[in-house]
């Protein structure tokens, strides 16, 4: 018989498959090796299209794909305490002990934070991205954040540079964070088993074409390349508002034959993409801690990356940046510098292996290794003492002068309504769903547990 | 005939079924409201009918007046709706298995009304036992697959019976047209499932 799960974790978060990004991924992968540790877990999100109820996805873990409308980007309709009941409904059905929020945009994760904290579970959140202070959005969402961390747990942040930023912008304890750097899927980005000719030298840039990620300084960074070095060509994947400068930028230097433009690429055609270059170019101007670059370095290429946020951080795992010296070339976000850098590069580009390099990667980040410091934050954030509703209040008081009053009237009426929805329909009355389980020497079956004695009592 | 009960606070579920399970059996499987909920709907449509005589009364004999007539207007409406609404309650919602003829399922409302849909034996792809996401809550329910319909047929209409009492069910179901759903090793656990 199988033991029972360790711990069942809810993962919550408005970004999931079959959307496509950094959080998608890591809350997939993560989910994943949590699974083969032997715990048990389930992902709340919001309906995408057709896609809503209950879906089982690889190694049996569980998605709610709860129907609540999105409204921008990809974020659920804050309502605030609208996802109460279903958010109760999902953590007594599933038995869950531990909720696990992701990213700081997620409407959705917000909400669902609150509800376990009111309902007394113990609550994890992971940020996966820098964010400003200056704007007016980003100040409304820092003090959405300051909320929703004050109550927490433990967080987590996937660099230094991003535990910096999270601790700043929402006041929180930087003891009550912990820094788990992102991984890749070493497995699936493995370099070309033929290398590409270098006769030819094809730099590749696969990112969103927006400004955030850079795509004007490709535009001020490619046709000088090209003057310079005759023999490089550019291959440029990715979709976005900044399409059309790069276009215009082509049509100006003439260079169609020389810059390839993909489009959107989906995921699982990335490493088809990657193999075919040299060199990878990334010219984001912040970046928490950039997945892209592991990717590439996972698939044997060199990387030319801008020196922003997390990417030349100190990461404890080797003592030295997100990739060792010799695997990244690093520049400042300055068109002249990122030039030089590319130089720089060509004239490495010969003592590369790509196998070794690969091999390296396979070794300094894998997902296993993620998800067992995943679960020191877990048991961390269970020891923590439980709290009675004023003790909680007292921490949104420091929150500001208006703010933290209000904050504590929304906290106050939050833990009304889950009364309310007690004796509306109480704990006992919510049906706890059984684990299924697939058998993996079997193949696909299912294995349910219920007693079968319970089930009919003969009259 | 044998019958076997199971209930909770809101459904009792009853099995009726040969004493000698042979294949060609009937088997018959009823979930029912318990007592209270169904006089508590028998209650409510007292009162809606108690509100429409109230209103015709304040109509009649306390004179046309405007806040007495809007008053009583309110009662008129809210009776006849009450009163409306108390035809579909329901009291009952039974499944009758006849192995290799077909399936019943019936629904009766306490108006005594009883709706009832056949469904021949060929028509069923397969029984499923779905989990039903709403943007309020999460339920189980059991539904078939026919031939040559896109949408799921639900079992249970109206009633949601919890997991336990749907799941004799859908073994009698999956019984019945031929799916060897021993395949699907279904393995008892030790596993406690709140009542």
């Amino acid at each position: 018989m199988a033991e029972p799960p360790k711990l069942r974790v809810l993962m919550v978060s408005d970004f999931f498959f079959p959307n496509f990004g950094g959080v998608e991924n890591h809350i997939y992968y993560l989910s994943q090796c949590l699974l083969k540790l032997g715990h048990k877990v389930v992902v709340m999100t919001h309906a995408y299209g057709n896609r809503s109820g209950v879906r089982y996805m690889t190694g049996g873990l569980k998605v709610y794909y709860v129907p609540w409308r999105p409204f921008v980007m990809q974020t659920t309709f804050p309502t605030v305490y609208g996802t109460l009941p279903i958010v109760r409904t999902i953590l007594r059905r599933e038995k869950i002990t531990v909720v696990h929020g992701h990213q700081a945009f997620s409407t959705l994760c917000h909400e669902a934070l609150m509800h376990a904290r009111t309902m007394g579970y113990k609550v994890v959140f992971t940020d996966h991205s820098l964010y400003g202070f200056a704007d007016v959005g980003s100040i409304h969402m820092n003090k959405v954040l300051q909320f929703s961390l004050a109550d927490i747990d433990q967080a987590i942040c996937v660099s230094h540079t991003s535990k910096e930023n999270t601790v700043l912008r929402s006041g929180l304890s930087p003891a009550k964070v912990f820094m788990i750097p992102n991984a890749v899927d070493t497995a699936m980005f493995k370099p070309a088993s033929v290398r590409p000719s270098t006769d030819i030298i094809t730099i590749v840039v696969i990112s969103r074409l927006v400004y955030r990620k850079g795509a004007d300084l490709l535009v001020e960074v490619i046709p000088e390349v090209c003057r310079l070095y005759p023999n490089v060509r550019f291959v440029v994947g990715g979709d976005g508002p900044k399409h059309v400068r790069l276009e215009e930028m082509r049509e100006k230097h003439s260079l169609q034959d020389r810059v390839e433009m993909l489009g959107a690429v989906p995921h699982s055609r990335v490493r088809s993409v990657l193999v075919t270059g040299h060199i990878f170019l990334n010219s984001s101007l912040t970046e928490a801690f950039c997945i892209a670059i592991l990717e590439a370095a996972s698939c044997g290429l060199l990387t030319v990356s801008t020196r922003v946020g997390g990417v030349p951080e100190a990461c404890p795992l080797h003592g030295s940046q997100v990739l060792p010296d010799d695997m990244v070339v690093l520049a400042e976000p300055d068109p002249d510098d990122m030039v030089r850098a590319i130089e720089k590069a060509i004239s490495i580009l010969p003592s590369i292996n790509p196998e070794e390099m690969h091999n390296r990667m396979k070794k300094l980040y894998s997902w296993q290794d993620v998800a067992k410091r995943t679960e020191i934050v877990y048991d961390r954030a269970l020891k923590c003492s439980n709290r009675s509703l004023l003790e909680r209040l007292s921490r949104f008081l420091s929150c500001g002068a208006w703010a933290g009053k209000l904050f504590c009237m929304v906290m106050i009426l939050d833990y009304l309504l889950w009364q309310l929805l007690q004796l509306l329909q109480p704990d006992e009355d919510i049906e706890e769903a059984p684990d299924i389980r697939l058998c993996h020497h079997r193949g696909v079956e299912v294995s349910e547990g219920l007693k079968e004695e319970d089930k009919v009592r003969n009259g | 005939m044998v019958s076997s009960s199971v209930s909770n606070k809101r459904y009792t579920y009853i099995h009726e079924s040969e004493s000698k399970s042979t294949r060609e059996a009937i088997d018959i499987h009823h979930v029912i409201i318990n007592g209270g909920r169904a006089t508590s709907y028998a209650r409510r449509r007292g009162i809606g009918f108690f509100l429409v005589l109230l209103a015709s009364s304040m109509y009649f004999f306390l004179g046309k007046e405007n806040p007495v007539k809007t008053l009583s207007w309110g009662c008129l409406l809210s009776g006849l709706l009450v009163m409306l609404q108390s035809r579909k309650f329901v009291k009952k919602e039974s499944v009758i298995i006849m192995p290799t003829f077909g399936i019943q399922l019936e629904t009766q409302y306490l108006s005594g009304k009883t709706v009832s849909r056949f469904i021949p034996i060929g028509k069923i792809l397969k029984p499923v036992l779905v989990e039903c996401v709403t943007p309020i809550t999460c339920y189980w329910s059991l539904s078939l697959f026919l031939r040559g319909e896109e949408q799921l047929t639900l079992v249970f209409k109206e009633l949601r019976p919890p997991l336990k009492m749907l799941v004799p069910i859908w073994k009698a179901l999956c019984a019945a047209i031929g799916t060897d759903h021993q395949s699907e090793t279904i393995v008892e656990e030790e596993h406690d499932v709140s009542s």
